[in-house]
């Protein structure tokens, strides 16, 4: 059986999905949603991101709980589930004595590709994945990043059309990390491949995600595309200023606009309408200001993260 | 970098049915071990002791033709193998007592060098099967693909039994392919046709419980040694308890004379405390599939023994690893 996410209209759906691990409750009633694309998979530590993982790979037994992963019923054809996707464990994990091209074409082998097209598609991916001459050295050797990149392969060698990726940038140089994601932004935008990115480092899902879905203390808290996310509650704009925006900002609240100051001086003035924006440069010149930047204003990803977080910890 | 790199591309062929995965855990685990010298060293010396029942077969059969030979095949039988009456036989028809000859030897050859062989070898293989995976976390790149703790299991177990059933099963099967090519027509195999399948029998006896004890063994513990500790404890402590208990009420040691003494007349009971000694029962279980166990206790205890450890033994691994893939 061939699949391709990209005809799929949902890739994972659960329902009420709960696991504990004796009295500590690692998903509480998880329903969540997830569309063909990258979708990132965010929350503190201890939020559930890897149970829920596993969970979808049936690794780990949920109480309750039902679903499907592209389109096919879950938890009860898990087997026929892993067959159709590639999965990236946060782990540093390997198998001891092999080497990289080995490790990648046994993982291919274990998918069910016949033994030589295995190794040359093991190949093909190591290529891809930029694993280079390192592929003939012992996996116990390899460095951090050559190791993320080769679970990456591993993950990717039976063309799965749904790959999990669990913190796949960890350890990973600026150089690399960058390749990674132009890799993953290649499989969903080339390939049509879903992926599910889980990580804790938000610039790399602003960067590759179209959807986002955060796990706080069990709990889906937020799941929502990433542009509705950014979307402030209310129009706002943002202005950067060269020099002191104090004049400015003061000049503003006393004409009723509601500024904020962010922590490197630029302002936030919110409930303002498009019309408005003429008075904003009059505003600028008769206080002097030297307005640097004046773009409408997007809800931080860091922020969304702690202020849900932040919920949870007051409750 | 590739010469001409081609990107990523979409695989779309066929894959191998799920059944056959098995095999794959299986093919890597002997490719890894085979690479280790010492490995292939060991197994070549495992074939040496063939020497001598294939010897003892070509002398049976030499012996129809050459009475010098017969009066060596004589001595042999009424000497170390306390078989006189089989020695009487073998002077007056050869052909009778063939099959008994022949299973005697290939017995005698499972039964003292490959056992020890096989102690050796498992303690060297398994134990780093299953708790290499453990330390390497190796366990999640396995069950994300298709494969459940049962099939895992089964593919390690047969990195084992592959090593096993070369130092064991073949050169067993080999001797009895021998004896008929040395024998004086093929008529013979109507005679010994269930040779093979006691070979096979007594190997499932040796492979499988052994098996099971030293890969639940590697399951326990990330560090290999460990669990090779516990493997050569478990036979020398078993050995030595058997050997102590049994032998501790005979107060007078038997006179020394040529072959082996007489155990009869001390009236021994060499099954009251043999359980204790996986040696002796897999030795008592084997005697009873060749049709020569020589002791007069049931065996079916052993038999209990064996299957019971055989399926504790697995169930340990699976619940292990179950448990490794739960956090």
């Amino acid at each position: 059986m061939c699949l391709k996410a990209s005809n799929l209209n949902t890739i994972v759906e659960l329902s009420s999905v709960t696991k504990s691990y004796r009295e500590v409750a690692a998903l509480s009633g998880v329903s969540l949603r997830v569309e063909p694309g990258v979708t990132g998979l965010l929350g503190p530590n201890g939020s559930g991101k890897s149970t829920l993982i596993k969970s979808l790979l049936g690794l780990v037994r949920t109480q309750q709980g039902s679903g499907s992963v592209l389109g096919m019923e879950w938890p009860q054809r898990v087997r026929e589930i892993r067959d159709q996707v590639g999965y990236l464990p946060e782990d540093d994990c390997y198998i001891a004595g092999l080497n990289g091209i080995e490790s990648v074409a046994f993982m291919a082998h274990l998918a069910g590709l016949p033994a030589t097209e295995g190794l040359r598609r093991a190949h093909e991916i190591c290529d891809f994945c930029d694993i280079g001459e390192e592929r003939y050295r012992p996996v116990e050797s390899y460095s951090t990043g050559m190791r993320q990149k080769l679970k990456f392969a591993q993950a990717l060698v039976h063309d799965p059309p749904f790959l999990i990726l669990d913190e796949p940038t960890t350890g990973l140089d600026p150089d690399q990390r960058e390749a990674m994601l132009r890799r993953i932004r290649t499989l969903y935008r080339t390939h049509g491949k879903s992926i599910l990115l889980s990580t804790h480092i938000l610039p790399d899902v602003r960067s590759v995600c179209d959807q986002v879905i955060m796990l706080v203390g069990g709990e889906v808290r937020i799941i929502d595309t990433l542009e509705n996310l950014s979307r402030p509650a209310e129009p706002t704009v943002h202005i950067a200023i060269y020099g002191d925006s104090t004049p400015l900002a003061g000049r503003l609240r006393e004409d009723g606009f509601s500024v904020t100051e962010d922590s490197d001086g630029s302002l936030r003035i919110a409930g303002i309408d498009t019309d408005q924006i003429s008075e904003l440069w009059q505003k600028a010149a008769e206080t002097g200001a030297c307005v640097r930047r004046l773009t409408p204003a997007m809800n931080s990803l860091d922020e969304i993260f702690f202020h849900a977080a932040s919920e949870t910890e007051l409750r | 970098m590739p010469v001409h790199d081609l990107g990523y591309r979409n695989w779309e062929g066929m894959r191998t049915a799920r059944i056959l995965r098995p095999i794959f855990v299986a093919r890597s685990g002997v490719s890894l071990v085979w690479r280790r010298r010492w490995l292939r060293t060991m197994l070549m010396l495992a074939w040496l002791p063939i020497i001598v029942p294939a010897f003892g077969i070509f002398a049976f059969e030499y012996s129809a033709t050459e009475p010098e030979m017969r009066q060596v095949v004589v001595q042999v039988l009424s000497g170390p193998f306390q078989r006189p009456d089989l020695a009487q036989q073998a002077i007056s028809d050869p052909a009778e007592v063939r099959h008994e000859v022949w299973t005697m030897l290939i017995l005698t050859f499972f039964r003292y060098p490959q056992l020890s062989a096989m102690v050796l070898l498992v303690g060297l293989i398994a134990p780093m099967l299953v708790s290499y995976d453990l330390r390497s976390k190796a366990y999640l790149l396995y069950f994300s693909r298709p494969l459940s703790p049962t099939e895992y299991i089964l593919g390690k177990a047969a990195v084992v039994w592959f090593f096993l059933g070369m130092i064991v099963t073949i050169p067993a099967l080999l001797l009895y392919v021998l004896g008929i090519l040395l024998s004086p027509n093929l008529s013979v195999i109507g005679e010994t046709w269930d040779i093979p399948l006691r070979i096979l029998g007594a190997s499932v006896v040796l492979l499988v419980p052994t098996t099971a004890v030293a890969t639940c063994y590697s399951s326990s513990t990330s560090e290999s040694r460990y669990a090779s500790f516990a493997w050569f404890a478990t036979w020398i402590l078993g050995f030595v308890a058997y050997q102590f208990l049994t032998f501790m009420n005979v107060r007078r040691p038997p006179r020394r004379r040529r072959g082996r003494p007489d155990w009869q007349e001390l009236d021994i009971d060499f099954d009251r405390y043999r359980l204790l000694s996986p040696y002796h029962t897999l030795g008592k279980v084997e005697s009873w599939v060749f049709g020569l166990d020589p002791t007069e206790g049931s065996v079916w205890p052993a038999i209990c023994l064996l299957f019971i450890i055989t399926v504790v033994g697995f169930w340990i691994v699976r619940r292990r690893i179950i448990a490794r893939l739960s956090v």
